[in-house]
């Protein structure tokens, strides 16, 4: 491997706002994954693997309810509005939430009073079971997306940090005019059938005039510092934010977060105090799924792409990993897990090395783990001897 | 002296056995003899996993990365090097063999001594991780052949499921001395109580590391037999889910037994195999199978759960749901087939290995989470009970 | 002779000091009595003794040598054992074994002798298991050998945990709470059992309790901590008598 210093060679620093961007766009969807796996974790301390698996039903159910708007394959449908977006993300929000509740109530609460690991392996088996079972009857083969014109959201918003340098906008406005004439000149020659000769010279000179244009021009974009955002994922991010603030309201301050943070101080002490926890836990379950399921339904939306039932198996994964390194059971840690996680992402494909960007969650979370045991955020607690 | 002469009769019958199998293997086509092969791999994996997970009390869930490791670590190492070195048959296999287990047992000690400060569950993310990250490296290392695999030398492939055998042998002997012996305490003392072992004087991190070097060398070692009976080997060979099967096969054979997870080893990674060649099912008899399926493990749940009457009656109610079970499933099917919508869509019996691998995992889960042998062994004096004789329990069991 | 010495030691956790400069020494065969009132700094004195805890100044020497920071199972190895205030046995391993594992310590052979499954570890294993027997009898559980310890009685597991302590054959053997829980009748056989172990074994014992009059009753010398600090050392008689001791039992003296 040859991570030498060609590293650095890569990055190209007028791209660095871009890319922080684009990592924290990432992230958002890895935080609110995590939070899921965070809150499960928290209260009853099971790593949910069928987390990604509620995440890929989102998915699906996004593009059913798409269909059923009519926006199937060869619509004829102008473009939608928000209103179906929003019909979109309930339909994914409640299907996923009983989903969740399901899972919890008939595999993992007859495995309360087991060792962890059983309750674990039930939910690598869910895992399992929703990703092929799934397979059977949810159409897989091609791939299927959603369809773009669902989302009204198609343009991009540019932001100019840094204008371009003036000498290079002169220069290529220069070479743009010449690369017109040329064209037309090239153009007029054939519409004239002039001798073959004249017409290849031409052509090589608008062919010369169109690379010094094209030179022109990335040097030019280089030379400012932008940030380009589709829209879509502008959204997305500002949902997701949003869906946070929510969460930790209801945390922090109503009934419900209390208790919840209660069961998750102390399980026993807490249903001793009078807290129904059975009920926490599927409220737990509930939140967690449906912030999944929004996730699943931006990404499926604005992003189109295409679904398989492994669509949750990766994000999972990386989500998991996010909320270990923030510290697991812990909310804020989750959530700034998964912003690292993004950025780590982004950081990786941005300076070359793409096909490592799978493995880079690892290394850090190893890393991480090294030094703080207990995650970014979280406390390793000390066993009282 | 009565213990060597012992001792020797036992490897020259175990020996012996090993080739007996390959022999009888051999003769009953290419896929019988694979799964022969196959079996002795999933013992040897299952068995050394338990030796981290079971006894010693870790929870490693990437056990596949050493598998893999020592699989391209044998594979590489045959393609590039093993032709110099004038050695045949056996005695090179065996060569690329410890390979394997060395390679592996490096790795082994890489993961096994930074996560000893971490426990439980992010031990599992960190052996998780280093799976993912080991597979993604192979992937984009051309000298392993990256993403397209590795074809080891058609003059390196060697079809011994006799020495895949007598290797989950040995790693069996080895768990099972080691229990017998002294030696074997520290180990279980860890998975007790870490503080209270090192109280003791036993030093927690060279159990855990020695276990995990352990426990990695005979995963290498089987990698490194895979590599050279298929001679082609890939990263897809690996995925995360053989790291999961690989766990589920201990906890399903009791966590901590190595009888069960030897059986477990065994039994388990035949059943996606078998479903492999199964005729396309209709949906009618599938969506059937499935609420029989439920209702029966429902009736034998609350069974368990509130019948504390006879040993002999509950298993007649366990019996009496099963066999009430498989009537639902037919009667249901023969209503079925007048939905035209269920009884016209097929399933293709391949399609459902993992469904059905999966729903067995959960419902073994629901009805014995201790697995099927929990933390018992297999001994004499166990099959002696078994058959009804009174026989003092003198050993002390684990 | 001085075996276990402990001058001006502290250990502070984030803002809190839990033992402050606490200086003590125990004389070879003495029953040396550690007492205060909850949360004084006795388990962490102990935590501090048996490497749990590295110290955050001052010093631990045992035999004349300074153990603060050296871990814990080599400390065990040192001839330092103990029990747990909350008994922590092995508890899926039977009553026989959890000894044993006290024992192996002394182990000789190697780990590829016992993988071989070799005649020296063999017999080995038949020693170590010989010698947990007759440990087992001194504190009167022989007969359930091969019981898990997990299904043994509170007062059993409390023997059982001196018993795996004393198989590692410490020459200083620390018990935390030894009593807790008991009845009066077992609280006196326990009497006589860390007696005979002091004598007949030649240990020297420290050791936490609550139950005043099982201290008084039992100790030479007894050292007694509140709120981390040392407040009063000294025999018995002089113990309890001693007006800051007292106080800290009693409250303010009206």
């Amino acid at each position: 491997m040859d991570l030498g210093l060609n590293v650095w060679a890569a990055f190209e620093l007028s791209t660095l706002p871009q890319q922080v961007i684009n990592g924290l766009l990432l992230g958002a969807i890895y935080a609110l994954i995590a939070l899921g796996y965070t809150m499960v974790y928290g209260v009853l301390r099971l790593i949910n693997f069928a987390h990604g698996e509620v995440f890929m039903l989102g998915a699906y159910t996004a593009l059913f309810a798409s269909w059923f708007l009519g926006y199937g394959k060869g619509s004829t449908l102008e473009t939608s509005g928000p209103a179906n977006l929003m019909i979109l993300l309930i339909a994914s929000m409640c299907v996923c939430g009983i989903v969740g509740v399901a899972i919890e109530r008939f595999a993992y609460r007859p495995m309360r009073s087991q060792p962890r690991i059983a309750a674990l392996i039930t939910a690598i088996g869910v895992s399992l079971l929703i990703q092929y079972g799934g397979a059977l009857v949810l159409p897989i083969a091609p791939p299927p997306s959603i369809n773009e014109k669902v989302n009204p959201y198609r343009g991009v918003v540019t932001m100019n940090l840094v204008g371009g340098d003036p000498q290079l906008l002169e220069g290529y406005e220069k070479a743009k005019i010449e690369f017109e004439t040329a064209e037309k000149e090239w153009q007029a020659a054939r519409d004239a059938k002039a001798p073959d000769e004249a017409i290849r010279t031409l052509r090589d000179k608008k062919n010369d005039a169109d690379r010094t244009m094209g030179d022109l021009q990335r040097r030019m974009d280089n030379s400012g510092v932008k940030i380009r955002i589709p829209q879509g994922q502008l959204i997305m991010f500002g949902t997701t934010i949003v869906l946070m603030i929510m969460l930790t309201y209801l945390v922090m301050f109503t009934a419900v977060g209390r208790a919840m943070r209660a069961v998750s101080h102390d399980f026993d002490s807490a249903s001793l105090m009078g807290i129904n926890v059975g009920k926490i836990v599927t409220i737990t379950f509930l939140i967690g799924s449906m912030l999944a399921s929004a996730g699943a339904m931006m990404n499926a939306t604005f992003l189109g792409t295409p679904l398989t039932t492994f669509f949750g198996v990766m994000p999972g994964v990386k989500a998991f990993v996010a909320a270990v390194l923030g510290g697991i059971g812990n909310i804020p840690g989750a959530v700034l897990g998964g912003f690292l996680m993004g950025i780590a992402e982004t950081a990786v494909i941005w300076a070359g090395y793409g096909q490592y960007k799978d493995a880079i969650a690892f290394i850090i979370l190893i890393v991480v783990l090294l030094f703080r045991p207990g995650g970014l955020l979280g406390s390793a607690k000390v066993e009282k001897v | 002296m009565k213990f060597f002469a012992v001792r020797a009769g036992s490897i020259a019958l175990a020996v012996a056995a090993c080739f007996a199998l390959q022999s009888f293997a051999v003769g009953k086509g290419d896929l019988f003899f694979r799964l022969v092969f196959l079996a002795g791999l999933y013992v040897t994996l299952a068995v050394s996993l338990n030796l981290i997970n079971g006894i010693t009390g870790q929870f490693s869930i990437g056990h596949a990365a050493f598998y893999m490791v020592g699989a391209y670590g044998a594979g590489y190492m045959a393609n590039n090097y093993a032709g110099s070195w004038g050695l045949k048959g056996p005695l090179l296999m065996l060569v690329l063999l410890l390979i394997g287990a060395v390679v592996a047992a490096v790795a082994g000690l890489v993961v096994g001594l930074p996560s000893l400060r971490l426990r439980g569950d992010y031990l599992a993310v960190v052996t998780l991780g280093f799976g993912e990250i080991i597979r993604i490296f192979v992937q984009n290392s051309p000298p392993l052949g990256g993403a397209y695999g590795l074809t080891v030398d058609a003059q390196f492939k060697f079809k011994y499921v006799w020495m895949v055998w007598l290797l989950a042998i040995l790693c069996i002997a080895v768990c099972r001395n080691l229990l017998k012996s002294a030696h074997g305490l520290p180990f279980l003392a860890v998975r007790e109580d870490e503080i209270a072992s090192s109280a003791m004087g036993v030093n927690v991190t060279r159990v855990k590391v020695t276990a995990f070097v352990i426990g990695s060398a005979f995963a290498g070692a089987a990698g490194a037999m895979l590599a050279n009976f298929d001679g082609f080997i890939s990263p897809t060979s690996f995925p995360m889910e053989l790291s999961f099967t690989i766990l589920t096969m201990v906890v399903l054979g009791g966590t901590g037994s190595i009888t069960g997870s030897a059986l477990a080893g065994g039994v388990l990674f035949y059943i996606p195999e078998y479903l492999r060649d199964l005729k396309p099912v209709s949906g009618s008899s599938l969506v059937a199978a499935v609420i029989a399926v439920i209702a029966a493990v429902y009736v034998v749940k609350r069974i368990a759960d509130h019948y504390h009457g006879d040993k002999g009656k509950r298993a007649a109610l366990y019996l009496g749901t099963i066999i009430a079970g498989v009537a639902l499933q037919m009667i249901l099917a023969a209503v079925f087939k007048n939905v035209p919508s269920l009884a016209n869509a097929n399933f293709e019996a391949s399609k459902l290995r993992m469904v059905i691998f999966s729903s067995t995992l959960i419902i073994l889960m629901l009805l014995r989470p201790q697995g099927v042998f929990a933390h018992h062994e297999f001994s004499w004096s166990w099959v002696q009970r078994l058959f009804g004789k009174k026989v003092p329990t003198t050993a002390v069991s684990v | 002779m001085s075996l276990l010495h402990l001058d001006k030691a502290t250990i502070k956790f984030g803002g809190l000091i839990a033992v402050n400069e606490v200086s003590f020494e125990i004389k070879t065969g003495q029953l040396f009595g550690l007492i205060g009132p909850n949360g004084a700094g006795k388990t962490t004195c102990f935590n501090l003794i048996t490497g749990v805890y590295k110290p955050t100044s001052g010093s631990i020497k045992f035999e004349g040598r300074e153990i603060s920071g050296t871990p814990p199972n080599k400390i065990a190895h040192l001839g330092i054992a103990r029990t747990f205030q909350n008994i922590r046995l092995f508890g899926a391993l039977s009553v026989l074994e959890n000894v044993v594992v006290g024992g192996f310590l002394r182990h000789r052979t190697g780990l590829g002798s016992a993988i071989a499954y070799l005649p020296p570890a063999i017999k080995e294993t038949e020693e170590l298991k010989q010698d947990a027997m007759r440990l087992l009898e001194v504190v009167d559980l022989a007969h359930v050998a091969n019981v898990r310890s997990r299904d043994l009685s509170y007062g059993m597991q409390r023997r059982l945990e001196i018993a795996r302590a004393m198989a590692t054959q410490p020459k200083l053997l620390l018990l935390d709470e030894p009593a807790a829980g008991m009845n009066p009748q077992e609280k006196m056989d326990l009497t006589g059992t860390v007696r005979r172990i002091r004598d007949e074994h030649d240990k020297t014992v420290l050791l936490i309790e609550h139950d005043m009059r099982f201290v008084m009753e039992l100790c030479e010398n007894i050292v007694v901590l509140d709120h981390g600090e040392e407040i009063a050392q000294g025999p018995p008689s002089e113990i309890r008598n001693d007006p800051k001791v007292i106080e800290a039992y009693l409250g303010e003296a009206v």
